[in-house]
């Protein structure tokens, strides 16, 4: 037995790479279709059709990129420092996957006679073992902005650095009213705490601070002026073709996979669901899945409504509006908690 | 397992050490503090105290380092400072006291902790229930004392980095240099994007904004047009 942590792994070790495949295979299979997803929805949001050329309403669209984006010349900037140049994407993308083993999919169950819990691993530090994960996903971003050696590159990257500290601080303090509603860190005892009532409720203003600062964190819409694709031509990776953009591209839908699916624990009750409807546990994973698609629409359609933010708006609205916000709703949250 | 473990991470601390003090460049001196850090993080899991790790990796990765990555990376290393003569018997000096002063503390307390069995271990031992106990309870003075300190220190930063005043008054080479008119759209991104009263204070302190390459006094355009308009006449 490994003693890393206390992890409270009861699962022989064949379920736990069972397990570890299985999530990563869904998500994976899932993060094609998502691409096709938003192209589409944008599409329709802005009268078009989105891509509709390859296979049955263009549902192929993604194998056609991906032998695309493999074929492509492999270069790079003769500015570029090779070896950090080509580890930041994997950076990127190995913090993102690290994100999904915490998501629990559903209550333990019994399978092949062998009792598993759906999810891949529940820690008793929770959640901020994403924040631990995110810290060292903005090295992904930083290293490869720097390491580009290009002007837009770089400026991208000090957006990013300045951006993911201002809003990390919100996203967190707007999570500690849930802990302490909760009175627990793990997830699943989060989930199983709110069989009364989703903490949608009780916590909407923490509910809206943890989304907006979401979208500041994964660089999403409105707040994706790390990017800027008007500005600096894509930001931290302008240098990057082919598959070191491709990471980039995956760990950004995997982060957005990661927060939804956060999301959707800590406020909207994970695998149950309402009016006291208790299905058959096979179905617990579908049920947060689906809640994740729900953000994730949300995600692809205010990208299609809102504009982006100013750099100096995005960081007066950081500091001055959400993080009051969310320390008051903190001490509220407290002082209901302990009275 | 957790040998591999154990010497992997010691291993990654120790060269992200030696590369902090021997690399040249400041931006790969700071990456390797990174790699240090990290690698402290995983020895903190393999002593099962979770909640150390990841606030090591939170605050100090993720937060401590960024801020150092942040102005290495705009500030770039710069030229190296020489160390001065005096420094340059001192530092090995100082690094000798340090490296004797922690051998007399190894070999006269930590070395008798290490036996096959390891440190005692209680079922919940290093979880945050755990430590937020033992901080409300045991140690609450140290962790006030804590609190007040970063305070002090975050009123000190807010103190230091204010906006001074009144340099002008006793620099007049600088207060030319501020009253002088700038060319339009190059000072504020509120003025950039035409806001009225900015032009109109421009227009009031320095005798309008001039058009990049015109003449100053014929064309001090910015406080006559709407903010709309002078918009539009951005080539």
């Amino acid at each position: 037995m490994i003693g890393l942590a206390n992890i409270d792994y009861f699962e022989p070790w064949w379920m736990q790479i069972a397990k570890a495949l299985v999530i990563f295979g869904v998500i994976f299979g899932v993060l094609p279709i998502l691409t096709v997803y938003e192209r589409k929805l944008l599409g329709r949001f802005q009268h078009r059709y989105g891509p509709n050329r390859v296979g049955p309403f263009g549902l192929m669209q993604p194998l056609a990129e991906i032998v695309k984006f493999a074929l492509k010349e492999p270069f790079r900037p003769r500015t570029s420092m090779g070896f950090l140049f080509r580890l930041a994407p994997a950076i990127s993308i190995m913090t993102a996957v690290g994100g999904l083993a915490l998501i629990p999919w559903g209550n333990v169950q019994d399978i092949f006679g062998t009792r598993t819990g759906l999810y891949g691993i529940d820690v008793s530090v929770g959640p901020l073992y994403v924040f631990a994960l995110g810290g060292i996903s903005f090295y992904g971003i930083v290293l490869g902005g720097w390491a580009s050696g290009s002007k837009y590159s770089f400026l991208g990257a000090m957006r990013a650095a300045a951006q993911l500290i201002s809003y990390e601080v919100s996203q967190g303090l707007a999570l500690v009213g849930v802990l302490i509603s909760a009175q627990t860190l793990s997830l699943t005892g989060i989930v199983n705490a709110q069989r009364g009532m989703w903490y949608f409720i009780p916590q909407i203003v923490g509910f809206l601070i943890f989304m907006v600062a979401s979208f500041a964190e994964t660089n999403r819409a409105p707040f994706d002026l790390v990017e800027a694709d008007g500005e600096l031509g894509g930001g931290y990776f302008t240098e990057y073709g082919g598959t070191g953009f491709v990471a980039y591209l995956f760990a950004e839908y995997v982060n957005m996979l990661v927060v939804s699916g956060m999301a959707a624990t800590l406020f909207l009750g994970g695998w149950l669901l309402p009016f006291g409807i208790h299905p058959p546990g096979w179905v617990d994973p579908f049920v947060v899945l689906a809640k994740m698609m729900i953000f994730m629409t949300l995600f692809i359609w205010i990208r299609a409504t809102l504009p982006r933010l100013r750099y100096d708006q995005l960081m007066s609205f950081g500091w001055k509006i959400l993080l009051p916000l969310a320390t008051v709703n903190l001490l509220v949250t407290a002082i209901v908690v302990v009275h | 397992m957790s040998e591999v473990l154990f010497f992997l991470a010691a291993i990654a601390a120790i060269i992200g050490a030696v590369g902090v003090v021997t690399l040249r460049n400041a931006f790969y001196a700071v990456l390797a503090l990174v790699c240090h850090l990290v690698s402290l993080a995983a020895l903190f899991l393999l002593l099962r105290a979770e909640f150390v790790a990841a606030a090591q990796v939170v605050v100090y990765a993720g937060a401590v380092m960024v801020l150092y990555v942040f102005v290495v990376a705009y500030v770039g290393g710069g030229e190296e400072v020489a160390a001065g003569n005096g420094l340059r018997f001192l530092g090995p000096l100082f690094a000798l006291a340090l490296a004797i002063e922690l051998c007399i503390a190894l070999l006269g307390s930590a070395l008798s902790g290490i036996n096959s069995q390891g440190a005692h271990y209680v079922l919940g031992f290093g979880t945050p229930a755990h430590i937020g106990r033992l901080f409300l309870t045991d140690y609450l003075f140290a962790f006030e004392l804590a609190s007040l300190l970063l305070l002090v220190a975050a009123v000190g930063a807010i103190v230091l980095a204010r906006r001074r005043r009144g340099l002008e008054d006793e620099n007049p080479a600088l207060a030319a240099l501020i009253a002088q008119p700038r060319p339009a759209y190059t000072g504020t991104m509120a003025e950039g994007a035409g806001v009225r009263q900015v032009l109109q204070a421009l227009e009031e302190t320095h005798g309008g904004v001039i058009e990049l390459g015109a003449q100053p006094p014929k064309l001090a355009v910015g406080a006559e047009r709407s903010g709309d308009e002078a918009q539009e006449q951005l080539p």
